[in-house]
């Protein structure tokens, strides 16, 4: 399964550009498309959003945590960065700890799959750089709050930006977005080993 | 034919009944004039006062004098690189600079809030303030800065992570006692800086960069000493050094 993130949504509209485009409004077209893409290669999708509303972090998070196998992938346009390139990032390391029982906390669910979320990461990117000229060759880190409470290889695309002149500009990259995410989450299925986790404690 | 006094002229006892209803409407028209007035300048008046309190808590927490007595060294400034924005450099700036950590701290960091010479670098809003430093004695430091930091910096996991990097690695260059850093919008913790890079955690200020280049055509070592060159390796978001440290 892969859990697809629209980012922001409601009152929160994410990155704005001049000539009002808004990046809660983009990211559900991208959705729309890497869902679409993705079902096609045979992938069950579920989005975290559907309509203009602004799931807290841990609620999204929550979908992908309660599945045993999910894929976490969230949308999102940025302010800034050469238009027409797509940057991938996964998170920053975080110390991997876990509780008597087993379990790994909350806030710190994304740890034990940093591995596995640097290889997506990497498939996706590759896949994206083929199309996106200028755009990295492997995934980027940061320090992104979305991912840090997931728990499933998790990774954060970027397209750059809303900055363009031209709201179609990228309107045209979201079918090749799509098809490089797809492409990539294939790639990455063979090499999907769920680790041995006791579970997510909130 | 009667007076015509007494055709005009209320009987004395309905006179009063006159006068109070005439004074009664004065003053409700002259409430109505009057209170929208007063309210107004009430409004504008402790506006006034927010504003020259926010003036003086500024002049008051941004000036960071720097002692011309103080020995003047090249501090490394992290902006965005003027050959590649998706990357930071270090700029060497020649400044005085006290010996005392928090101090010196605030003289970078201030230095960096101002921003390049080339505006189009800065990673930083330039209305963003920052309203006090502390360094913990395990050497976490605590940089809290006005709201504008969060409203003002462009949202997007890129530019939050240039600002956070930028920060860090100005610190990591000119302060070596710190070795963590958080990040505060005004006294209380948030969640993101501007919805995406997380300010829960603290980040980890590492002492040594080793990173080379990754990008060939990035700028490279051969500039040291030269106000404004370049210094040391370039950083790019996927070589920062900058991680969260542990809750």
């Amino acid at each position: 399964m892969v859990v697809l993130d629209p980012a922001h949504g409601g009152t929160d509209l994410g990155a704005r550009g001049t000539g009002g485009i808004q990046e809660s409004d983009i990211v559900m077209e991208f959705a729309a498309e890497v869902r679409k893409a993705l079902e096609q290669q045979g992938f069950q999708v579920v989005q975290t959003r559907q309509a203009n509303d602004n799931p807290s972090f841990d609620d999204r998070s929550a979908i992908a945590n309660a599945q045993r196998n999910a894929v976490f992938i969230t949308l999102h346009i940025a302010s800034t960065g050469l238009p027409g390139t797509v940057r991938v990032y996964v998170n920053s390391d975080l110390p991997a700890v876990t509780t008597a029982n087993g379990f790994i906390p909350w806030d710190r669910a994304q740890a034990p799959f940093l591995g596995l979320s640097r290889k997506l990461g990497d498939l996706v990117e590759g896949m994206l750089a083929q199309r996106f000229k200028g755009s990295p060759d492997a995934a980027q880190t940061a320090t992104i709050r979305q991912l840090r409470t997931t728990a499933a290889p998790a990774i954060a695309v970027e397209v750059s930006s809303v900055v363009v002149n031209d709201r179609a500009d990228l309107d045209h990259m979201a079918p090749g977005v799509a098809d490089a995410i797809a492409r990539g989450t294939v790639a990455f299925r063979p090499l999907y080993v769920v680790p041995s986790t006791g579970g997510v404690q909130p | 034919m009667e007076p015509i006094t007494e055709l005009v002229t209320p009987p004395s006892k309905e006179r009063w009944k006159f006068w109070l209803t005439a004074l009664l409407v004065f003053v409700v028209v002259g409430a109505a004039i009057t209170v929208p007035i007063i309210r107004r300048r009430m409004k504008r008046a402790a506006r006034l006062q927010q504003q020259s309190e926010e003036q003086a808590r500024r002049e008051l927490v941004q000036t960071v004098p720097m002692n011309p007595s103080d020995p003047r060294v090249k501090a490394k400034l992290f902006w965005l690189s003027d050959s590649d924005n998706s990357l930071l450099a270090p700029v060497a700036v020649e400044l005085p600079l006290s010996s005392d950590p928090v101090l010196r701290s605030k003289q970078v960091l201030n230095t960096l809030l101002a921003g390049p010479v080339d505006v189009e670098l800065r990673t930083l809003p330039p209305d963003a303030v920052l309203l006090a430093f502390y360094i913990l004695p395990d050497g976490t430091a605590i940089a809290d800065f006005s709201e504008a930091l969060a409203t003002s910096t462009p949202s997007g996991i890129a530019s939050e992570q240039m600002a956070v990097d930028s920060m860090a690695r100005t610190l990591e260059a000119n302060v070596p006692e710190v070795k963590r850093l958080r990040i505060v919008v005004h006294g209380q913790e948030v969640e993101t800086l501007a919805g995406h890079v997380d300010l829960t955690g603290t980040f980890v200020v590492h002492t040594e960069v080793s990173q080379p280049p990754a990008n060939p055509s990035a700028p490279v070592p051969g500039a040291a000493g030269k106000v404004g060159g370049i210094l040391a390796p370039t950083l790019t978001a996927g070589n920062s050094a900058v991680k969260l440290a542990q809750r």
